[in-house]
């Protein structure tokens, strides 16, 4: 009976999906490291934000007396269309991801391309926003000009280091969708590849979303 | 593969992402008229955390297929996330302090 | 699966020696170059130490022969300010980053994750080799930060701002701290590649049959690890990179208002050091069980193993590595009581840092009834592990006392916390490295080593262990500051230097009984007599290899585990142990119900 036991609890383990000899996620071992990988960059960028929060909270008025921090950027023209650009480009990502998997090689090329040019266009604006923010007095070390004493220092501080750390997700995602994207177009590409890549880029979205919420408009 | 997930109409495959990244655009509206329309400030944040979460939880769900994945998946991603909220609070609790040790 | 596909693709040719010893992507080898590595390093941070209790035992005393030596740091012999505070900082830098950290993960991790869990590699062996070619950067960083102007980091390994966060502030706070920073920031990617690989393997590349629940608790100390690394060291990255841009970028993260140098206003202001604190700990409390769980899941197989009986309350010992796990997320409070943090949080923090103790409470005593009525082998590898519980329980229970915030006013930053962590923590963590050691050697490099020396060394290792820091608990009891350069000019801690200088001479004898273990491991390694494939009679999937096991581990086929890792003593059998992977044996006669823990924790 002992014997019995033995071997359905031995049947019982190995039918089990963590029972050993396979994912217990049904997942390919890259697909499970990029996850965990975003999971750690989230943990970054989430302490960078609550330094940003701890900087806020110990200011009281922020970005100075009687002031918005939306009155220093073009929320409507320029941060609200960044965003806009951001979210196609992972619509477009998604669409291209969905193609890799039904084999559709030309869609997925042409798909990655245009992620592309959404990363390129959302990085421009960006820099014409830091352009614009430069030329208003902000520097890494404070607000200089008229402004000078009237903003907390650490205003500008936090936005160049976050949005900054941020764009550099960006930048590596533009190239290692590049890289993708070559590889699709001469047929190199698994589909799972793409999938992994397409990860990476929503997270650079999804990390927006708070950055746009929390650097921008609260 | 490919076959599997041929549904009836052709192209059809993509509409999901065509309706989250609509929904997407119509928070990021929300999102920017929340800011001008003066509302309590205490109301606006609210509100704008609940709508960035939002935002976050359809990318992950419907463009990173969180929603298709094993459930063991999603709770192995989203469980860890709670020390997030952790952090933020103690951090924050301690930061209220010393700006009312500042005043 | 794409990693047994690489397998096949490396099986059929001779590598060359460069991609076989030196940029190799073999996981034993990458863990072996770990291990040397950290022994490397530990013999340097151990030396930090000795200078530290030269200072302390006879300050002011006057060394020629190391004058001459270290010319800047010690003129005419005598140890300067910045020079001592370079080596305390220094000494747990390396000790804790560079030394343990690394040898545990890096090393026993890379070396035992593949083989206990039927594996022919990590899941991506690239990644690995990668992690492991990041440390000798970071190495050579932090080494080069002592010949820099004003010398190494001088503030602590906590590194807590303004001293770290101005150039100006301190001798070492200036390109050494900066390099630091640098040196830390690459250890922290080299961990992170390191943690990646390791969740990933064990979650995916177990071998048929080995569940979660059937895995050694050595394997679940290491997961366990791996999962904090993954989401604390990212948070001190982003601490780095905020300091960084403190330092050079000129922002006020963590710098004050109204802060002088030399009467001089510096022009930071808006910051909050206490940032720093809260970010630097949210890393640093799970850091320090980035240490102990990983002994703590070899200690248990080593003493299962030597006590030649299951572990006692498999399912409990699981949970509570969990369960500290997760609670080492909340208490990271306990460490800033005196710095001026919210008072309401300090209780929050004394509760969830009490609670700590219970899954604590729980390991010790399920290693205590493993041990009841054992025919216990005293090997080299089994003393060091009774050593340890020793060192755990001494040290955690100062640990108790430390959490109450009205006993922490006194004691923070005195040898009393110093005592304690180096027992509960870097003693405790050093004796199961010990441990595991002497126990896994024979696999490691197929050959035994000496069990004679490794008792002279485990002796004198012991006693030299409570004698160098069971007294520092009195010198803080006596109010004796944990980093000072000169305790002689105070008044009320000039009786304690009879005490000092015993603490010093026990220290160099500690010291000196490491080279016993240096001198035992270098001969076995080509001396030692060979090892047979299973020397301890032990039941875990590693010892199914070949000692040493070749390239990609099994043979043609993986093995099939069949049962849980703890198979030790069971009845009506010949042997006293059943492999994992052994075939499933009818056993005669009595059933196998009623063997209490065994029947049902697989």
């Amino acid at each position: 009976m002992s014997e019995a036991l033995q071997v359905r609890e031995q049947h019982r383990t190995t039918a089990s999906a963590w029972g050993g000899g396979e994912s217990p996620f049904a997942v390919p071992w890259a697909k499970l490291m990029m996850w965990l990988f975003l999971l750690s960059d989230a943990f970054t960028f989430a302490a960078l934000l609550t330094g940003y929060a701890a900087m806020r909270i110990t200011a009281g008025v922020w970005p100075g007396a009687g002031m918005k921090a939306a009155d220093f950027f073009h929320v409507t023209t320029v941060v609200g269309p960044m965003t806009f650009i951001l979210i196609c480009s992972s619509a477009t990502m998604a669409v291209a991801v969905g193609a890799a998997r039904r084999g559709d090689h030309r869609t997925t090329v042409r798909f990655l391309a245009l992620t592309v040019l959404g990363g390129l266009a959302f990085l421009g604006m960006q820099a014409y926003e830091w352009t614009g923010f430069i030329r208003e007095g902000a520097r890494l070390t404070g607000f200089v000009g008229e402004l000078g004493g009237k903003i907390q220092p650490m205003f500008p501080a936090t936005f160049f280091v976050i949005t900054g750390f941020h764009g550099g997700h960006v930048t590596s995602g533009v190239i290692y969708l590049l890289v993708k994207t070559i590889q699709a177009s001469r047929g190199r590409a698994s589909a799972e590849s793409v999938e992994i890549t397409g990860l990476y880029w929503h997270f650079v979205d999804l990390v927006w979303v708070f950055i746009f919420t929390l650097l921008y408009l609260i | 593969m490919a076959e599997h997930h041929e549904s009836v109409r052709d192209g059809a495959w993509y509409r999901t992402y065509v309706v989250t990244w609509f929904w997407l655009l119509v928070i990021t509206g929300l999102e920017i008229a929340t800011v001008f329309l003066g509302l309590p400030r205490l109301a606006v944040i609210l509100l704008l955390v609940t709508l960035a979460l939002m935002k976050a939880a359809l990318i992950a769900a419907y463009f990173m297929h969180l929603r298709h994945e094993r459930l063991n998946l999603i709770f192995t991603i989203a469980a860890p996330l709670i020390l997030i909220v952790i952090l933020f609070l103690g951090v924050a609790r301690d930061a209220l302090n010393v700006f009312f040790l500042r005043q | 699966m794409a990693h047994v596909a690489h397998a096949e693709a490396q099986a059929g040719h001779e590598l060359s020696f460069w991609r076989k010893y030196i940029f190799s992507q073999d996981h034993k080898v990458i863990g072996i170059q770990y291990a040397l590595t950290s022994m490397f390093m530990a013999v340097l941070g151990g030396l930090l130490a000795m200078f530290i209790r030269l200072q302390l035992g006879w300050p002011g005393q006057s060394w020629p022969l190391l004058g001459r030596l270290f010319p800047s740091g010690m003129p005419d012999g005598q140890m300067n300010q910045a020079f001592y505070l370079a080596s305390v900082t220094m000494h747990g830098t390396i000790m804790i980053f560079f030394v343990l950290t690394t040898l545990l993960t890096g090393g026993f991790g890379n070396f035992l994750i593949p083989l206990m869990i039927g594996a022919r590699d990590m899941a991506f062996p690239f990644l690995n080799m990668l992690s492991y070619w990041l440390y000798p950067p970071a190495i050579i960083i932090l080494l080069a930060s002592f010949f820099v102007s004003g010398g190494a980091a001088g503030g602590g390994w906590t590194a807590y701002p303004p001293l770290s966060a101005l150039p100006g502030a301190a001798p070492g706070s200036g390109l050494g701290q900066t390099l630091w920073l640098i040196s830390l920031a690459l250890l922290i990617l080299a961990f992170l590649f390191g943690s990646l690989n390791y969740i990933t393997t064990i979650l995916q590349l177990r071998a048929r049959g080995l569940s979660m629940m059937r895995l050694p608790l050595t394997i679940w100390g290491l997961f366990v690890t791996a999962i904090l690394s993954l989401l604390a060291f990212p948070v001190l990255l982003a601490a780095a990179i905020m300091l960084l841009f403190d330092r050079i970028g000129g922002t006020s993260f963590f710098v004050p208002a109204g802060l002088l140098i030399g009467s001089v206003p510096v022009d930071h202001r808006g910051g909050n050091p206490l940032l720093w604190q809260h970010l630097f700990w949210f890393l640093g409390h799970p850091e320090v069980y980035v240490l102990i769980l990983p002994p703590m899941g070899m200690i248990s197989d080593i003493l299962a193993n030597n006590a030649r009986k299951p572990i006692f309350g498999y399912r409990f010992m699981v949970g509570s590595i969990v369960a500290i796990a997760f609670l080492s997320f909340l208490v990271w409070g306990h460490h800033m009581y005196t710095s001026g943090m919210a008072p309401v949080l300090g209780t929050a923090f004394m509760t969830t840092t009490l609670v700590i103790a219970v899954p604590s409470a729980i390991k010790t005593f399920n290693w205590l009834a493993t041990l009841w009525r054992a025919k216990i082998r005293f090997t080299s590898a089994m003393l060091f592990a009774l050593g340890f519980l020793s060192l755990f329980v001494t040290g955690g229970l100062t640990g108790i006392v430390l959490a109450q915030p009205p006993v922490d006013i006194y004691f923070q930053d005195t040898f009393f916390v110093v005592a304690h962590f180096h027992f509960v923590m870097a003693s405790a963590a050093i004796f199961a490295s010990f441990a595991g050691t002497y126990y896994w050697f024979p696999k490691m490099f197929g050959r035994m080593m000496n069990e004679r020396l490794g008792k002279w060394h485990f002796w004198l290792t012991f006693v030299g262990i409570y004698a160098t820091f069971f007294p520092m608990h009195y010198a803080g009891f006596m109010g004796m500051m944990r980093r000072i350069y000169s305790p002689q000019i105070y008044a009320h801690l000039q009786g304690l230097q009879p005490l000092n200088v015993f603490v010093s001479i026990a220290a160099f004898v500690l010291f000196a009984a490491q080279f016993i273990f240096l001198y035992n491991f270098f001969r076995s390694l080509f001396r030692g007599p060979q090892a047979e494939r299973n020397p301890w009679r032990a039941t875990t999937l590693e010892w199914e290899a070949p000692s040493p096991p070749p390239h990609l581990n099994w043979g043609e086929t993986l093995p099939t585990v069949q049962r849980w890792a703890y198979d030790y003593s069971p009845p009506d059998m010949a042997e006293d142990f059943q492999p994992q992977a052994a075939p499933a044996a009818v056993p005669t006669g009595r059933s196998r119900e009623g063997r209490g823990d065994g029947g049902h924790a697989r």
